[in-house]
């Protein structure tokens, strides 16, 4: 395994870059609660290797940290662990699955449902993190109506992108063996 | 290669350009955690003072900061709405259907947009005065007692180099190939949120192939010239705390026991 470590490495880079390349390149609908951030799409890819959980880790923390219109810290650290568990956990349930088109519909659904129950969990959190009493009323503004407002809002601009990504993906997948 | 300007970072002669990245880390990641205990509004004086001194040492204009803020603007808009109308609380100040603005609601909406502009402006400080590329050696560095857990710390920092210098790069190719296939009549822009998303596929695929490509290639350099693990490689700039990082950190630590005692105290 070891001549293979560069290789390993490069290819890991180059999808964190790819990642990070899509989000900037496509700017203007990428950040903030309604969002439509089209290199979500590639999620799919860590149904392929495990590689890509980190890859697509990478990826998130450099397009959040270089892009102008992200909210700073708590995307840096929570985006980053948010999309590492839910690439983690797309691989390991797709792992066994041969058929590509059902490891996408795995994906699909772990990413649009665990991701994003992460993403409003992250905005929840972001928000109202504080020291016990932080905040004059003692109470905490609603923590489970906040997060379903965030979800509902989260989630329409990231099937979207799934759909998108399930295409290409699927495409890519005949061209080139994803899972090597 | 284009000149197209990733990140934030403009290049600068300032104190807090030269500090070193670790510092400016550590220190964001103390404002921070500082920031979740602020529940009056002179803990939030103190640190919109903190915040504004530090803004003027780095000798950037303001409009930079505030161009930071803009984007989060909707996002911070929407999140105000739902402090007021989730909070609860008395007294009720206006009251429609089901729907009841309270007074403590109405402090947890300032106060978290207080909170939230203050970070803001503090990772923005941090990014408009760090290059990506000494966050990654710096990020490195502080995350080395995590080798003892067996995570691969120089390997991971390796990547992220590889892959920040692979991004103008790959903006570039994104670019190319859809003036490729604009050329050939493709359009990007027009028609409804179907057909825009199909013209995406024709320009993922030759971007995706292509990447995937110059990986291979790199690991092939790499290897040529005697790569063997990101563990045993020497680096080129080697970060060392000076004077300025002491004064920085001595100047965290009062603005740390100005905040504490006003929290306390007042």
């Amino acid at each position: 395994m070891k001549q293979n470590r560069a290789r390993e490495i490069t290819l890991t880079a180059i999808v964190a870059a790819i990642y990070a390349a899509i989000t900037l390149s496509m700017m203007p609908i990428a950040f903030g609660p309604v969002q439509l951030r089209l290199s979500e799409g590639l999620n799919h890819l860590s149904a392929f290797n495990k590689r890509y959980i980190l890859a697509l880790g990478l990826g998130v923390f450099i397009a959040n940290f270089l892009s102008p219109t992200s909210l700073g810290w708590v995307d840096w650290v929570f985006g980053t662990l948010g999309t590492v568990i839910m690439t983690a956990v797309t691989y390991w349930l797709t792992r066994r699955v041969t058929n590509t088109i059902i490891k996408i519909l795995i994906s699909t659904i772990v990413v649009s449902t665990l991701g994003m129950a992460i993403l409003a969990a992250e905005f929840v959190l972001a928000f109202n993190l504080s020291v016990h009493n932080a905040f004059p009323s003692g109470s905490n503004g609603g923590l489970v109506a906040q997060w379903w407002a965030y979800y509902v809002t989260v989630v329409p601009g990231e099937l979207a992108s799934l759909i998108v990504g399930a295409v290409v993906i699927f495409a890519l997948s005949k061209i080139v063996d994803l899972a090597k | 290669m284009g000149n197209i300007m990733i990140g934030r970072f403009v290049p600068g002669k300032s104190v807090v350009h030269q500090l070193d990245p670790r510092t400016k880390i550590i220190g964001t990641f103390v404002f921070i955690l500082l920031m979740l205990w602020a529940n009056t509004w002179s803990t939030y004086l103190v640190a919109a003072i903190f915040v504004w001194f530090t803004i003027l040492l780095t000798q950037q204009p303001l409009k930079m900061y505030i161009d930071g803020l803009k984007p989060i603007f909707w996002l911070l808009a929407f999140t105000i709405v739902l402090q007021i109308f989730f909070t609860g609380g008395t007294p009720v100040l206006l009251h429609f259907g089901f729907i009841k603005v309270t007074l403590p609601g109405v402090i947890n909406a300032l106060f978290v947009m207080f909170r939230f502009v203050l970070i803001i402006l503090m990772s923005t400080i941090m990014t408009l005065t760090t290059p990506p590329t000494s966050i990654a050696n710096a990020l490195e560095s502080l995350l080395k007692p995590l080798k003892s857990l067996k995570v691969p710390v120089a390997e991971m920092a390796l990547m992220l180099s590889i892959a920040l210098r692979f991004v103008p790069l790959l903006m570039d190719e994104t670019q190319k190939i859809m003036n490729a296939q604009k050329s050939r009549g493709m359009s990007f822009s027009t028609g409804g949120p179907v057909k825009r998303a199909k013209a995406i596929v024709p320009l993922l695929i030759p971007l995706f192939v292509g990447a995937l490509q110059r990986a291979l290639d790199l690991a092939n350099a790499m290897e040529v010239r005697g790569f063997k693990d990101a563990e045993h490689r020497t680096k080129y700039r080697i970060l060392k705390y000076k004077k300025q990082d002491y004064q920085a950190f001595a100047s965290l630590l009062l603005f740390s026991i100005i905040f504490f005692s006003v929290l306390y105290l007042i």
